[in-house]
């Protein structure tokens, strides 16, 4: 069965579960930890009750990375019925994940694993598994996603700072952000790191500032309007451009506990590779 | 006429406006607490003499000099801005002359008006210009009659300006609902009726005069080394070449900026020897406003100076932005300015209603303000001429927002960001002031009728963008007709900035009855601390 792969990947990477089925992309979950109880990402948690649970909760829940034994069973397992994995990753600046996959792609001795830093998270890297489960070959695949990722970006309204505050990962977009009025921030992350594009104060005039910021990037190869728990508002971005970019297929994501922690509910964005 | 006689003249115009302060301020065409025309005007010439009243120099050109570059500097307020450009026609009408004819005063008069006319986009007949004018038509009058002396000539152009006060009713529909005369216009006549007395010899009201404030001074500290200082100064005199200075200048450092006219120009350049740039600058002419900066440790001195120690501490970004553009913003109440310093703004400056800062006071904010381009907003309709002077005084490049209200600048300082150019920046910052919708709620401070309305003094009033729509009795009713009237249940945020006056249990009231006739917006509650507005609204 020569050139049979298979596609590795984490929670944050936001795959919805239909292409889980169709293209048999495995998902290594991360955890999110709630007063000390500890659950697996999408699994024992699905993202609804994860959002239920925030809104209730007085402390924020950490996160945290899978551990290389949880990347290494997988990896065993699936070593068994195919010739070779690629495993991609949220950013290695913004989660340990893809550490602790190399780390765990070495111990599977004689059986090719190659880990992938996304250098960026939620569906771009949904799509980059989908880039590579629908490329001929490993190498093909491999060849793909490399070559996609300094060309994908991330562009999201938060409803709030209080989430990104209250994680401590304001960071560098503190000098523009840190305000005693309630603003909404707009976020972008390319190449690997987040940053403070704009702001605003209602989610009305955030919707063409979003648009605005992706025309100056089109063509794009794919696009997906994501949202935490904010669906009519991604439902009405995705109308938008749906008229405006007729040969582009606009997916719609759900962004899941993990990011969710940090952006919290409201948040609205799009994820998109640009045409090289 | 000669230099000194110009100076007793000035100095009785600042005594007479002293004297009618208040009766120029009481002109007010609103009732809010607003825009003291006296007040304004009286600051401006007090600048305007500040030196003058100690030159001994005979030449008229001389003492106009003076107090055409003293008053720009002090000008306040949109009548102040315009009295200085009264000062500077008749400077420049007078320019190479020791002594005037009373053919010459008249002259100078007339081109003083002209002068008035061009600092204004849209001239408006019924205000302070039409008055000028009118003093320059009938100066001229009286200076063909046979026998005339500077005192006809005054006398006529004092009469011209009362005929003019008069009639502005007839010419300004506001006026004329609000049953006053213009105040500017008015604050003008009596400055000309100062004159006259003065000129006649009639000098009692001088010891009343207050001192003006100490402008502050530029420091000057040469840093023994550091990879670059950041030079600016403006160059004074005659005849200045642009072109040339600029090639001297660039010799001697990168960065350059040199821009200007033959009498002020700009200079800006980065230079490892601010010593020779100064040397060789001096010969061209007399240098001002010099400022020297390490680069290095410029922002980090600049803020401390900047900061009383009363005031919050602003967070300091950690790095100069990226696109070297300063925000300065002219705003008062201990929260609207943390507001603005926390949304990035680098340097305020004290004012607002009743209390207009002076061109002087915005250009020293925007000159230790760590970038070389500023962008200014005066969120005050009567700002913003004082504002659009400083450009012409600073060695920055300055560029002034449209802002009349304080939520038109914080919408515009929303929309900011450190990484495009002033260009992009302008023009989404104004689009932002544009749409964002002002309600300012006050008291009237005296019975009158304007836009339709009919007030009691004591009324609760409330502007929408800055005009006076409704009127009442209390916060909550009038607050909810201002926010019907703009139709704010289409918005999605009303922000509430609340006054220093207000209580705790009022702030609540207001609140509450808002959030429970709009149940889908969003309710934002600060408090901004301001003085004579209990409560600011924007709807957005």
């Amino acid at each position: 069965m020569a050139g049979r792969f298979r596609v590795v990947t984490d929670s944050t990477s936001d795959v919805p579960s239909e292409w889980c089925r169709r293209y048999g992309i495995e998902v290594v979950p991360l955890k999110v930890i709630f007063g000390g109880v500890s659950f697996r990402d999408r699994v024992d948690l699905s993202t609804d009750q994860f959002f239920s649970r925030l809104a209730r909760a007085e402390r924020l829940p950490t996160t945290s990375a899978p551990a290389p034994g949880d990347f290494a069973s997988v990896y065993e397992r699936l070593s068994r019925d195919c010739d070779g994995l690629v495993s991609v990753h949220i950013s290695g600046e913004l989660s340990s994940t893809v550490d602790a996959a190399r780390v765990a792609a070495q111990s599977v001795e004689g059986f090719p694993v190659h880990v992938i830093d996304s250098r960026c998270l939620t569906v771009c890297v949904a799509f980059l598994c989908r880039v590579a489960a629908e490329a001929p070959s490993l190498e093909a695949a491999v060849r793909m996603v490399e070559e996609r990722v300094p060309r994908q970006r991330i562009l999201a309204l938060l409803d709030t700072l209080k989430y990104l505050e209250m994680g401590g990962r304001i960071g560098r977009a503190q000098a523009m952000l840190g305000s005693v009025l309630d603003v909404k921030p707009i976020l972008g992350v390319s190449d690997g790191r987040v940053e403070a594009l704009d702001r605003v104060r209602t989610r009305n005039k955030a919707i063409p500032r979003l648009t605005d910021m992706l025309r100056r990037d089109l063509p794009v190869e794919r696009l997906a309007v994501m949202h935490a728990q904010a669906p009519e508002d991604a439902e009405r971005l995705r109308a938008v451009l749906a008229r405006e970019l007729p040969d582009v297929e606009v997916e719609t994501g759900e962004i899941g506990a993990v990011l969710g922690t940090h952006v919290g509910p409201g948040a609205v964005g799009l994820a998109y590779i640009k045409r090289k | 006429m000669n230099g000194q006689l110009l100076k007793q003249a000035l100095l009785g115009s600042l005594a007479w406006l002293g004297a009618h302060q208040e009766e120029v301020n009481r002109l007010n065409v609103f009732p809010v607490p607003d825009g003291d025309t006296g007040t304004n005007m009286l600051l401006t010439l007090q600048s305007a003499v500040e030196h003058v009243r100690e030159s001994q120099a005979t030449e008229v050109s001389k003492i106009a000099r003076i107090a055409a570059h003293d008053s720009l500097m002090g000008a306040r307020g949109n009548s102040g801005v315009i009295l200085s450009q009264i000062f500077r026609g008749f400077a420049s009408a007078v320019q190479d002359k020791s002594e005037l004819t009373p053919l010459e005063l008249a002259d100078a008069f007339d081109e003083a008006a002209n002068a008035a006319y061009r600092a204004v986009n849209k001239p408006t007949e019924g205000t302070i210009l039409t008055v000028a004018r009118q003093a320059g038509r009938s100066a001229a009058g009286a200076a063909q009659q046979r026998g005339a002396t500077s005192a006809t000539v005054l006398k006529a152009a004092a009469a011209g300006a009362r005929a003019a006060v008069e009639r502005t009713p007839t010419q300004l529909k506001i006026l004329r609902e609000a049953g006053v005369v213009d105040a500017g216009g008015y604050g003008l006549q009596i400055m000309l009726e100062g004159m006259l007395r003065s000129v006649e010899e009639i000098q009692a009201e001088l010891a009343k005069i207050r001192p003006v404030r100490p402008a502050a001074q530029v420091s000057l500290d040469l840093p023994e080394e550091g990879w670059g200082y950041c030079t600016e100064f403006l160059i004074q005199g005659d005849g200045l070449d642009v072109d040339s200075i600029r090639e001297a200048i660039a010799a001697l450092g990168n960065s350059v900026m040199v821009a200007g006219g033959s009498e002020l120009v700009k200079v800006h350049v980065h230079t490892d020897d601010p010593s020779r740039v100064i040397t060789l600058a001096s010969k061209f002419g007399s240098l001002d406003r010099l400022n020297v900066g390490d680069m290095s440790s410029q922002h980090r001195r600049i803020r401390e100076e900047a900061e009383p120690a009363s005031r919050p501490t602003p967070a300091v970004p950690s790095e100069l932005r990226r696109n070297g553009i300063g925000l300065v913003a002219v705003v008062s109440g201990h929260g609207l300015v943390e507001i603005f310093r926390s949304l990035g703004v680098d340097a305020v400056v004290a004012g607002g209603p009743t209390m207009n800062p002076s061109t002087q006071d915005m250009l020293e904010a925007v000159e230790r303000v760590p970038y070389h381009e500023v962008l200014l907003l005066p969120n005050n309709k009567n700002v913003m001429m004082a504002a659009k002077q400083v450009d012409g005084v600073s060695a920055k490049a300055v560029k002034v927002l449209e802002t009349h209200t304080v939520p038109q600048g914080i919408a515009a300082v929303v929309a900011f960001r450190p990484d495009l150019p002033a260009g992009e920046n302008l023009t989404a910052m104004s689009a932002a002031a544009r749409h964002i919708q002002t309600i300012e709620v006050t008291h009237a401070v005296r019975d009158s009728r304007s836009n339709g309305v009919t007030v009691k003094k004591g009324d609760v009033i409330a502007l929408i963008n800055e005009r006076l729509r409704h009127a009442g009795k209390e916060y909550v009713v009038v607050v909810q007709e201002a926010l019907d009237g703009i139709g704010a249940g289409d918005y999605e945020l009303i922000t509430i900035y609340c006054g220093q006056q207000v209580t705790e249990a009022e702030a609540t009231r207001l609140t509450e009855a808002i959030r429970g006739n709009f149940p889908t917006l969003e309710i934002e509650v600060q408090s901004g601390g301001q003085e004579h507005y209990p409560f600011i609204l924007s709807v957005e």
